[in-house]
């Protein structure tokens, strides 16, 4: 296989900078934008997550080399030659992440893992870095096995995916209000992914993008941030606690419990159904919280 | 794992630290308090959709609330961070009452236990407790 950088290595530098630029503006415009406690445990969890993707790695790279054989057609590395599939390659991977990304929100297996990076109440450059143990375990690699399939060598998806997730770091911000027009339009700014981190009915549930957010415009899930409904972040049932461990495991040690308790017919459903869901209707999923909503708030004029 | 990856944890680590020891050196944070009765239904419906809170039991200090909706049902609020977060106050919830304190403990381990100051009305709030826990 060929070997190429990891393009996320280079970039912690700049990362650790701006985090750091991001806290002495807060202490200017909002000094409770950020929590000591609240950043230990994002950047804890971070870091914790780098090892456990380590461990893994060459599991994730023997699959990709494995389905990469079956291969549709032959597409090499060289930038000069194939910088069309470079590009093509940015762009699915853009799709593979979405489409995981929205499965992360509607799949409790997948949201077990995807709910480590939402669970603080706090939207600052430390949550971009509080990212999951348990990707592994819960098969979000399954998501980018089709680009193997078409032909893109391991190398080039896995640098794109990492050029993926370096834009997706400055995105977590208050500090940046709004972009020009043409770029909100098209691209995952700070306020697109501020609605995606919200608690809020009207916010749950939207804005999967990673870069483009046009994938959100063109599958139904695209919900604009509004100026008089602030975001409140975090998770509808909130942690209520800085333990890492808990951050990391308290949704599989949930889905744990509710297998054990449930009936026989109904034990599957408690991993593969939506959060919240359950088979006796005592929880709410993110539906019927927004259904909820809907019946109780004053009938806002047509636009 | 090498010897170059044991020295990026290391590295690592030491930016972790350095970065949380600096957001409480700088003077980062908030200081959390529930204002008023208003503040903590508006925290408890934010916490359950639906939820409509009428009567409050707030701590002296604005740290925590205990809000009840019509069907008598309560929820408990409580600083969390820079902000808060809520929970039924269903069986599963032991209450204590010391005097003017009202103790709270939840079975989540990681959420704990929280005292309210209520003064006189924290032995009404206990027997609601009980009432509604039992009944």
């Amino acid at each position: 296989m060929d070997k190429l950088p990891d393009p996320v290595v280079y970039a912690v530098p700049a990362f650790i900078l701006l985090l750091i630029a991001e806290m002495i503006l807060s202490l200017r415009r909002d000094k409770s934008r950020y929590e000591a406690r609240d950043t230990l445990t994002s950047l804890m969890l971070g870091t914790v997550s780098q090892v456990a993707g380590a461990l893994v790695g060459a599991a994730v790279i023997g699959m990709s080399v494995f389905v990469y054989q079956f291969r549709l057609f032959d597409i090499e590395i060289e930038f000069s030659r194939w910088w069309w599939a470079w590009v093509l390659c940015f762009f699915l991977d853009d799709l593979a992440y979405y489409a995981f990304h929205r499965s992360a929100h509607r799949v409790r297996w997948f949201w077990a893992s995807h709910v480590i990076h939402h669970s603080s109440q706090h939207y600052n450059l430390s949550t971009a870095l509080r990212q999951t143990w348990t990707g592994f375990f819960s098969l979000t690699f399954l998501f980018r096995l089709p680009l193997f399939l078409i032909g893109f060598p391991p190398a080039m998806v896995f640098f794109c995916a990492g050029l993926n997730l370096i834009y997706q770091f400055w995105i977590h911000t208050e500090a940046i209000k709004r972009l020009p027009k043409w770029f909100e339009a098209v691209m995952n700014t700070p306020s697109h992914h501020r609605v995606h981190h919200g608690v809020n009915p009207r916010y749950l549930d939207a804005n999967y993008a990673g870069v483009f957010i046009i994938w959100d415009k063109m599958f139904g899930s695209f919900v604009p941030e509004r100026d008089d409904e602030p975001v409140r972040y975090g998770i509808v049932k909130q942690l209520g606690s800085f333990n890492i461990l808990w951050a990391a495991v308290h949704e599989w040690v949930g889905i744990a419990k509710d297998v054990w308790a449930a009936p026989w017919r109904h034990k599957l459903d408690y991993m593969w159904r939506e959060p919240g869901w359950s088979h006796d209707g005592s929880r709410a999923t993110s539906a019927m919280i927004k259904e909820r909503w809907a019946a109780g708030r004053p009938v806002e004029p047509a636009e | 794992m090498n010897q170059a990856a044991l020295v990026q944890l290391g590295a690592s680590l030491i930016a972790v630290f350095f970065v949380a020891w600096l957001v409480g050196k700088i003077g980062l944070g908030g200081d959390p308090r529930i204002a008023d009765a208003s503040h903590a239904i508006r925290l408890a419906e934010e916490a359950e959709a639906g939820f409509k809170g009428i009567e409050v039991a707030r701590d002296r200090a604005g740290f925590a609330a205990i809000v009840q909706n019509a069907e008598g049902r309560m929820m408990l609020v409580r600083a969390h961070g820079n902000f808060f977060a809520a929970r039924p106050v269903d069986a599963s919830v032991i209450g204590r009452l010391d005097k003017d304190f009202l103790t709270l403990t939840t079975p989540e381990r990681t959420f704990g236990a929280v005292t309210l100051q209520l003064g006189k009305d924290a032995g009404m709030w206990a027997s609601r407790m009980r009432e509604f826990t039992r009944g």
